[in-house]
């Protein structure tokens, strides 16, 4: 799982292209939207959809179900790990 | 843009599309070009674009078939994400309304509208991450104006200016510009059975336009000197609508 969770901060520092920050900056259970965390936004969150498939396999299919699942790193990757499990 | 920039253009085999095949070739572009059934004009226009030292990729498929436009763009996607996407693809129907079939109705706003929404969805999304990219969507007057005989049409391309300003909106902040082009009179088949005598007077510059009238415009939209305009509708149509 930590493994996930590093992989997962890395994509979102490279893909996602959150400025001034490391993956090692990133909290496991920062928000990912909103101003109190990562400051993603909803077209942000297409492309984490987009990313998730391209590099666990994993898809979501609505983004009523990627809301839950993008709460956090955490929880985006308890989910990848069910998924795949 | 240090690769080859690649512009797909649905209905591209014929008209104005074809022509806008052609002008962004020669501007530089590698073409994806879509066509339904023209495959001989098809195969013939990929000729005059390699020719002209550029790659030409043609893509087959009924834009209004998800199974087909899915089938298509996705391998592509996967491997190259189109700099510019221009929506041309569009069939008429006309018939006054209470003599129209449902057939009519449908095929026409299936292949305008729901084309845009089925190729502009796997495309804007793949456009994402790139940061950068140009929409654009081949309108009409009729749209604007709304058209006798035309209410499928005219209905289709007002859709499609719908969508373009909301798209505009929704990418904006992602760098990817989306504007429409909705061209007059043009010199295609489209217009071959209409009554010009009757028409023309109606358009200040008393003629009809050129297809390499509208591509001229498509080129400037996907060129810097665009890079501050989106949710525009650019009409080619020597002032018939103002």
């Amino acid at each position: 799982m930590e493994e996930l969770k590093e992989k997962l901060k890395r994509i979102l520092i490279d893909e996602i292209k959150i400025q001034g920050m490391t993956p090692a900056d990133l909290k496991d259970d920062m928000p990912l939207f909103g101003d109190d965390g990562l400051g993603l936004d909803s077209l942000d969150a297409v492309e984490l959809v987009v990313l998730v498939q391209k590099h666990f396999d994993v898809q979501i299919a609505d983004m009523e179900e990627g809301k839950e699942a993008f709460a956090s790193i955490a929880s985006l990757a308890n989910y990848i790990h069910q998924k795949k499990s | 843009m240090t690769q080859t920039p690649i512009a797909f253009i649905s209905g591209a085999s014929r008209g104005i599309g074809a022509a806008i095949a052609l002008r962004l070739a020669a501007g530089g572009y590698d073409i994806w070009l879509n066509y339904h059934a023209s495959h001989g004009p098809a195969q013939s226009l990929r000729e005059q674009i390699e020719a002209m030292g550029r790659r030409c990729t043609l893509l087959s498929f009924d834009v209004a078939d998800e199974a087909a436009v899915t089938a298509a763009l996705d391998p592509l996607l996967d491997q190259a994400v189109p700099y510019a996407f221009i929506h041309n693809a569009g069939i008429t129907r006309d018939g006054l309304l209470p003599m129209m079939g449902r057939d009519s109705w449908d095929q026409v706003l299936n292949t305008h509208l729901t084309g845009f929404f089925l190729m502009g969805r796997l495309i804007s999304k793949a456009m994402l991450s790139k940061r950068q990219g140009r929409i654009i969507a081949i309108a009409s007057v009729s749209g604007e104006t709304g058209q006798a005989g035309q209410v499928n049409y005219a209905a289709a391309k007002a859709g499609l200016i719908g969508a373009c300003k909301s798209l505009a909106r929704e990418l904006a902040r992602r760098n990817i510009l989306v504007n429409v082009v909705s061209p007059g009179l043009i010199a295609t088949e489209m217009i071959k059975d209409l009554p010009l005598d009757k028409i023309l007077p109606l358009v200040p510059l008393n003629r009809v336009g050129t297809v390499d009238e509208v591509s001229g415009v498509v080129e400037f939209l996907l060129g810097p000197a665009a890079g501050y305009i989106t949710g525009q509708v650019i009409g080619v149509n020597g002032g018939l609508y103002m």
